[in-house]
């Protein structure tokens, strides 16, 4: 008898959930685009590369051939291009900002995605 | 086995402390700067995630901190040479050991300044970023004048660097 009963009330179950659908979202697709966009991902990874190769590459580049030993003149020039990869991050991370905002009237997902929080 | 008066053989120890100094404060400095505004990105990245992209720019700069330390190692380790095997005494005069001991120093201890400024700018800059984006111009004036306390110190080094040819 207790078995019976408990076989009924599993089938009721299932077919409650088939019925009714407690998860309406098993017919969709669900969303699995990635949640950062691959050429943002690239241009952090060339930046990661950049701040490690550009400045001590630039040093021993130019400490024999440009400068001809003098290795002041290579440090400085280390610093500088140093800062010129940040100079870029900031013209690119501010650029992608303008452009989001361009986007701003199509850019469905993104204002999905903070409302879906 | 000359052991001078000008150039006696503790002086590479000298030398080499300025060496260690300046990356070990640098980095210190640098370290700090990215753990404090990765905290900062922690924080704003639940929020908004599209924010991250400009959040990160305190971090590329305790980056340059770093570079800072690594350049001027680099230029302090060229000048050192060990002592020639057969008998003659290393030409390292004391006066060389104490200018790159100040070269280390003078690199090492504004990047840990820098680097300490910007990790607190960092940090709360961002998250005041999140909720006002007028403070984003600011955020990024207030950080490259807490950087250039780090560049005074690489260029007073490597000027500090040059009297060594001499």
């Amino acid at each position: 008898m207790a078995t019976r009963r408990i076989i009924s009330q599993e089938k009721t179950l299932l077919e409650k959930d088939d019925s009714i659908g407690s998860s309406p979202a098993a017919n969709e697709k669900s969303n699995i685009a990635p949640a950062v966009p691959a050429s943002v991902i690239f241009k952090l990874l060339a930046f990661t590369l950049a701040m490690i190769v550009v400045p001590i590459g630039s040093y021993f580049a130019t400490v024999d051939t440009l400068f001809k030993g003098n290795s002041t003149y290579a440090g400085a020039l280390a610093a500088i291009m140093a800062n010129a990869v940040l100079i870029g991050y900031i013209v690119v991370a501010m650029a992608e900002d303008q452009s989001d905002q361009l986007e701003g009237g199509s850019g469905k997902p993104k204002t999905d995605n903070k409302k879906d929080r | 086995m000359a052991d001078s008066e000008t150039a006696p053989k503790f002086a590479p120890f000298i030398g080499m402390a300025g060496i260690a100094s300046a990356m070990i404060f640098g980095c210190m400095g640098a370290a700090y700067g990215t753990a404090k505004s990765g905290i900062g990105i922690a924080g704003v990245g639940t929020f908004r995630p599209d924010l991250i992209m400009k959040c990160l720019i305190p971090v590329v700069m305790s980056g340059i901190i770093a570079v800072y330390a690594l350049v001027i190692s680099v230029l302090i380790a060229q000048d050192l040479t060990p002592p020639s095997p057969n008998g003659g005494g290393s030409n390292y005069s004391l006066f060389s050991g104490f200018m790159h001991l100040a070269c280390g120093l003078s690199v090492g201890l504004t990047g840990l300044a820098a680097g300490y400024c910007i990790g607190v700018v960092g940090d709360k800059g961002v998250r005041s970023y999140m909720l006002q984006s007028r403070v984003f111009v600011g955020m990024v004036l207030i950080l490259i004048f807490g950087e250039v306390l780090g560049l005074y110190g690489l260029i007073v080094a490597l000027i500090l660097n040059t009297k060594s040819k001499g």
